[in-house]
């Protein structure tokens, strides 16, 4: 207990005293569980507005569904054969109630630009026992009355309501309400558009050439639970063939897909935090082992005062198992709080999306992901801190020469100036630095490729999507463009989010380095090098590790590129004029951030470093 | 301060180096006037934080004087660029710290050939003249070791021929023992009564006594200032003290 009170006020003090560090690290943090805080809020958030409309519309526990293909005369299971099958179906013991079956008929809609798809589903006038559309506007149809109810997504989409007119293959019909229900996704995202008519107007719509494409029949059972079981031991009534399909669909099954929008959205997010979280830990991982080597001194005299190395680590670790839980708290804070506005622009929420409460097991994933990261980062040192001495241990020694010294030789081979051989001689002596700083920048390029990637695939998005409107699709091909828009705001915003944690974990690679090797500048200064010089010899001995680090960088941005395509982007493969460019400009660039703190080390008058030790 | 007729190696006039310490004007050196002739020992004594150390800096171009002169084998230096001042102190000045400041990936010989690969030697002359210089110093055979290898007056031994491969005209030694126990100290104060044989001109800063008492000439410093100037030039004579030193140190190395 005596030794987590010293750690934990050890930790307070090193926070103290490092604040930019602390905030570097919360901030990568944070970027990570927000992102996934997000996700998980959005993720659920059209679950209980769906509950609500299944169960206002008295919504189905299984549906079964007949459709036929229009220009074949006859199809594989005719029209008669599919009503004798879900009269099979009705007459099941577990079914306590039953609607329709429902014929639907398939015509074109007429819209500004063109015609959209049509489906016309003719249900009688009174309430029925199974999936009484919920209206929203205006009333349901009437006995009588020629109006049509319009699906509320539709509605929307063509901003009408009660007392306005659609004009379905050139026959203007008047619109009595709006409905939705859980049987019909919202359009346009569910296609083809639905609205719901009289056996009257029906017989209208036949005559001016609507065709009649199959029908639905929606069922409910004693148990909702029974529903799966239901389906599995009624699986001989489905058939489907070349030409026509019967099949069964259980309400779960209808709810998990019923908001494919927002699975999408989260889908992205948590690939988003994923990627942010892989370069957090590179971030945490330098950030520590830079503390690690400047932190000798301090390290000394705690030792010195009997602080053991258990004690040193376990500071660490409640350090940044600190920043790790606030993180989570800001991170789930900022994704509640960015979720809502996302989930109102799902065109599939029936009504008001509902982000789901909080629970244990969310908080646990996103801490235990924040967690992770610190802890992936600390391990090395703090492994090294358990099994050397405390010195020993946080000491970043150079690595003993196993041949005699060829320094002089080298710098007497034409073509290679001193500060190359100093700079490589420095990086070859401290290899560990050299492979954290390698694999630190080697994330940051993979993000980068990652990111050129992005670029080409959302090209081709659009162009598939602009290629696949057909004529029956004038209204949905531009809503559904709403949801690429937003896919797009994601990707792109991540992949900017990505390249700007490059620059900054490239940023902290060099200031640490600067740092970490101001003391040794300062002594070459001292017996003679110049600032110029000291400076290439920083840059010479940190191109290594760029190099490492593109060397590590493309093949696992490629390979984590490859994993991402295979989902709900179109696979494109990373250009290699473009690899090529990230191979080239990666190195040219760090070792221009690398110049920024060392110019600033290298103008000072060398004193202040060689007298702190 | 310089003898009548003998050029000084360095010197100083109304050096003055301001800190803020909280906002409050600090005069680490204060006005200090000071010379080296060529071939002098001069010590600088005083106690911790009255500015030895920031004086030696100042004259090495370490540190940038806020007021006064600095004229260094007859030019004046303390307006120089920090690379103007890198150059001079190639060829003219060889340093030795008190926490020794060897590049720590660098071996022994390594940091030794380092300065005479700056002034543009060959490898091979480079190398003949580390090798020699460790021989000299008795710490040829550690030449492939690298510094957190070798013990402190090895280390020391190892600045020290760093200092002198450039045959510089003045060596500037700050706390030069200060870090070393009584064998390595007499081991320290023997190498530096014979580069003062051999015509080199030195500067020690140190809080030490014994390690004074073995300069020409003795300035005290007292809050940046110096207070006080002694000649020691036969007052006390440096081979006792240092016999003195080595016994002291056999007799420690013995326990």
């Amino acid at each position: 207990m005596r030794s987590v009170r010293l750690a934990v006020r050890l930790a307070w003090c090193n926070l103290r005293r490092r604040p930019t560090q602390a905030v570097l690290l919360l901030l990568t943090l944070t970027l990570a569980t927000a992102m996934f805080g997000a996700g998980m809020a959005l993720y659920g958030s059209a679950d209980r507005p769906w509950d609500r409309v299944w169960a206002a519309t008295d919504g189905f526990h299984v549906s079964a569904a007949y459709y036929r293909d229009r220009d074949v005369d006859r199809a594989d299971v005719d029209l008669d054969a599919a009503r004798a099958r879900f009269a099979e179906l009705a007459a099941a013991p577990e079914v306590r109630a039953v609607g329709g079956p429902w014929t639907h008929l398939y015509g074109l809609l007429d819209v500004d630009g063109g015609s959209e798809d049509l489906t016309a589903e003719i249900r009688d006038a009174g309430r029925s026992a199974v999936d009484q559309p919920l209206v929203t506007a205006g009333s349901w149809l009437s006995a009588g009355s020629d109006g049509v109810v319009l699906e509320q997504g539709l509605a929307d989409a063509l901003e009408l309501g009660p007392g306005d007119t659609i004009s379905v293959q050139g026959h203007e019909v008047a619109v009595r309400g709006v409905a939705m229900t859980v049987s019909r996704g919202r359009f346009p995202l569910s296609r083809p558009a639905q609205i719901w008519v009289t056996p009257a107007t029906g017989e209208t719509f036949r005559r001016i050439g609507l065709t009649e494409e199959g029908m639905e029949m929606q069922l409910r059972l004693n148990d909702p639970d029974d529903a799966d079981a239901f389906a599995a031991a009624h699986r001989d009534i489905e058939a489907i063939g070349e030409t026509s399909i019967l099949s069964l669909e259980t309400w779960r099954q209808r709810r998990t897909d019923s908001h494919s929008d927002i699975d999408i959205l989260a889908g992205t997010l948590f690939a988003a935090g994923v990627l942010v979280g892989l370069l957090t830990v590179a971030t945490a991982a330098v950030i520590v082992a830079g503390r690690m080597a400047a932190q000798t001194r301090q390290i000394g005299t705690l030792k010195a005062v009997g602080v053991t190395p258990r004690q040193v680590v376990l500071a660490l670790l409640v350090e940044n198992l600190a920043l790790a839980g606030l993180a989570t708290l800001v991170g789930l804070g900022a994704g509640r709080v960015v979720a809502p506005r996302l989930a109102e622009a799902s065109q599939t929420v029936l009504g008001q999306p509902e982000t789901p409460a909080l629970t244990w097991g969310r908080v646990a994933i996103v801490a235990g992901v924040a967690a992770a990261v610190v802890v992936l980062a600390t391990v090395r040192p703090a492994v090294r801190g358990l099994r050397h001495s405390t010195v020993r241990s946080l000491a970043s020694g150079a690595r003993p020469p196993r041949r005699p010294g060829h320094m002089a030789r080298w710098v007497a081979t034409p073509g290679l100036p001193l500060v190359g051989v100093l700079g490589l001689r420095s990086a070859w002596r401290r290899p560990g630095r050299l492979l954290t700083n390698a694999v630190g920048l080697s994330l940051a390029v993979a993000m980068i490729v990652v990111a050129a990637g992005l670029r080409p695939s959302l090209a081709r998005l659009d162009a598939a999507g602009a290629a696949s409107a057909s004529p029956g699709e004038a209204l949905s091909t531009g809503a559904v463009d709403t949801l690429y828009e937003q896919v797009r705001a994601i990707v792109l915003g991540t992949a900017g989010l990505l390249l700007v944690l490059a620059t900054i974990n490239a940023l902290i690679i060099a200031a640490l380095a600067a740092r970490d090797s101001a003391r040794n500048h300062a002594t070459l200064r001292a017996v003679g090098a110049t600032p110029r010089q000291t400076m290439a010899m920083l840059v010479v001995s940190q191109l290594g590790a760029s190099l490492l680090a593109v060397a590590l960088g493309l093949p696992l941005g490629l390979g984590l590129w490859s994993v991402m395509d295979g989902g709900d982007l179109p696979p494109v493969p990373v250009p290699t004029t473009t690899l090529v460019a990230i191979a080239a400009i990666v190195p040219l660039v760090f070792a221009a951030l690398v110049t920024l703190p060392a110019r600033r080390w290298a103008h000072q008058p060398p004193a202040r470093a060689l007298t702190y030790e | 301060m310089s003898a009548a007729g003998a050029r000084p190696i360095v010197e100083a006039r109304g050096l003055t180096r301001t800190y803020s310490a909280n906002g409050v004007p600090l005069r680490a050196v204060d006005g200090v006037d000071l010379a080296v002739e060529a071939g002098e020992t001069v010590s600088v004594m005083g106690p911790s934080g009255c500015g030895k150390s920031t004086l030696l800096h100042l004259l090495g171009g370490l540190e940038r004087p806020d007021a006064g002169e600095i004229v260094l084998d007859g030019r004046r230096v303390d307006r120089l660029s920090e690379t103007a001042w890198s150059v001079v102190r190639r060829r003219t000045i060889g340093f030795v710290f008190q926490s020794f400041n060897l590049v720590d990936e660098l071996t022994a010989l390594e940091n030794v050939e380092l300065p005479a690969l700056l002034v543009g030697a060959s490898g091979r002359r480079a190398r003949r003249r580390a090798v020699e210089l460790l021989e000299q110093l008795d710490v040829a055979d550690r030449r492939h070791h690298l510094p957190d290898r070798l013990s402190g007056g090895e280390r020391q031994r190892v600045a020290l021929a760093r200092a002198l491969i450039n045959d510089p005209l003045l060596i500037l030694a700050d706390e030069p023992t200060g870090n070393l126990d009584s064998r390595a100290t007499g081991e320290i104060l023997r190498l530096f009564a014979d580069l003062r044989s051999s015509g080199q001109s030195l500067l020690v800063v140190t809080h030490d006594a014994r390690v004074a008492s073995t300069a020409d000439r003795l300035l005290s410093m007292r809050d940046g200032a110096v207070v006080g100037h002694t000649h020691l030039g036969g007052v006390s004579p440096v081979g006792s003290v240092l016999a003195g030193l080595a016994d002291f140190g056999d007799a420690e190395g013995a326990r």
